[in-house]
């Protein structure tokens, strides 16, 4: 399967890493980091919503957080759905 | 004002969060030499997120794009042309009105595109050769959309075949032709940047040589340079109120039908009024 990332591990940011998923399969999330604990539904929206901006319905989401804000966060998945796509 | 434009690298989420609450007057959006050219696709998303979230405060919000040499300065321009949060343009290697010709066309195109008010993005123009430098009041006078011209630091040095001194020598016919060249076509002057960013005491007796120059501002790329170079740019009180006693006395003579008039034993006629409105406007209060 092909994979993609976006990111770094720099303060307030994240690393995003996409792999594409079988047809039918969904959105799988992974957080992991410093605000996986607190932020993670808030994190898991802000993902759902920007892969359903860019009509992604099946993708393997690994996320490596450093304190990334919701807009970080929307940013670096749209730059990692980029790459995969090239 | 412009009295500090402080450059934000683009891929940075901590910088770009934090960037407009150091005071500095204005905040450029680094797309160019600050991000690496595999991150510049992940630059342009990021800095175009934070354009639309908008939140920067009062600063000045400009981004700097790729040069038109390169293959990234259109993607930079659709990224950020429609986002409500930007006011100009900062663009790299501008030699030539033809430079700015190619800009201008591009931005208009964008404004038209995404319903943005014709005319409102503002440009930037860094001259970074010695073409550009020579071909300032041309670049200045190009379009109605140019704001400012800024001579270049380092780019400028290697056209030159020199290198960085501690005084900036090499740098002074630019910097004193810039000046010209942005007065005579009514846009700002601003200066580069002062790279050694621990060096306190050479950033500040660089700013009052460039002020003294004419510049309206300097360029920044640490937070810390903010405060020195407003200071060197601030009006002192007594500077102030010198000046509110002169506007007083000029718009006491005008009332009683007099042309001079004199303050403090030195006459006041119309050069002295504008450095004194100027004096007023440096210190936000005109």
């Amino acid at each position: 399967m092909k994979t993609a990332q976006a990111g770094t591990l720099e303060s307030m940011d994240c690393l995003v890493t996409l792999t594409e998923a079988a047809p039918g399969s969904g959105i799988k999330i992974n957080i992991t980091g410093a605000s996986a604990a607190r932020f993670n539904s808030a994190m898991t929206k802000k993902i759902n919503e920007t892969l359903a901006e860019l009509s992604v319905k099946d993708m393997e989401v690994a996320v490596q957080d450093n304190g990334a804000l919701d807009i970080v966060l929307g940013a670096r998945v749209e730059a990692a759905y980029g790459r995969l796509m090239k | 004002m412009r009295r500090t434009m402080l450059y934000l690298p683009g891929n940075n989420p901590n910088m770009l969060t934090k960037g407009h609450l150091f005071g500095s007057d204005g905040i450029i959006l680094d797309l160019e030499d600050a991000v690496a050219m595999v991150e510049k696709d992940a630059a342009r998303i990021l800095v175009s997120r934070y354009l639309k979230q908008g939140e920067f405060g009062n600063v000045e919000v400009t981004v700097r794009i790729n040069g038109i040499d390169t293959e990234f300065w259109k993607k930079d321009l659709e990224a950020v042309v429609p986002m409500k949060r930007l006011d100009g343009i900062r663009a790299p290697k501008v030699d030539s009105a033809e430079t700015v010709k190619i800009l201008d066309e591009e931005i208009s195109r964008l404004e038209d595109k995404y319903g943005v008010p014709q005319g409102k993005l503002k440009l930037f123009c860094l001259l970074e050769t010695a073409k550009g430098i020579l071909n300032a009041y041309e670049i200045a006078t190009a379009s109605p959309r140019i704001a400012a011209i800024i001579p270049g630091g380092e780019d400028l040095r290697a056209d030159l075949r020199t290198e960085r001194s501690m005084d900036g020598t090499e740098l002074e016919w630019a910097r004193r032709f810039v000046v010209f060249a942005g007065r005579a076509a009514g846009v700002d002057p601003l200066d580069t940047v002062f790279s050694r960013v621990t060096d306190d005491e050479g950033l500040r007796k660089e700013t009052e040589f460039i002020k003294q120059l004419g510049f309206a501002g300097k360029s920044i790329i640490h937070p810390n340079q903010v405060r020195i170079i407003h200071d060197v740019f601030n009006p002192t009180e007594a500077e102030i109120a010198k000046a509110q006693k002169i506007l007083a006395a000029a718009k006491e003579a005008a009332e009683r039908g007099q042309g001079a008039v004199t303050v403090d034993g030195k006459m006041v006629d119309m050069p002295v009024v504008k450095r004194a409105e100027y004096v007023l406007v440096r210190a936000g209060l005109a």
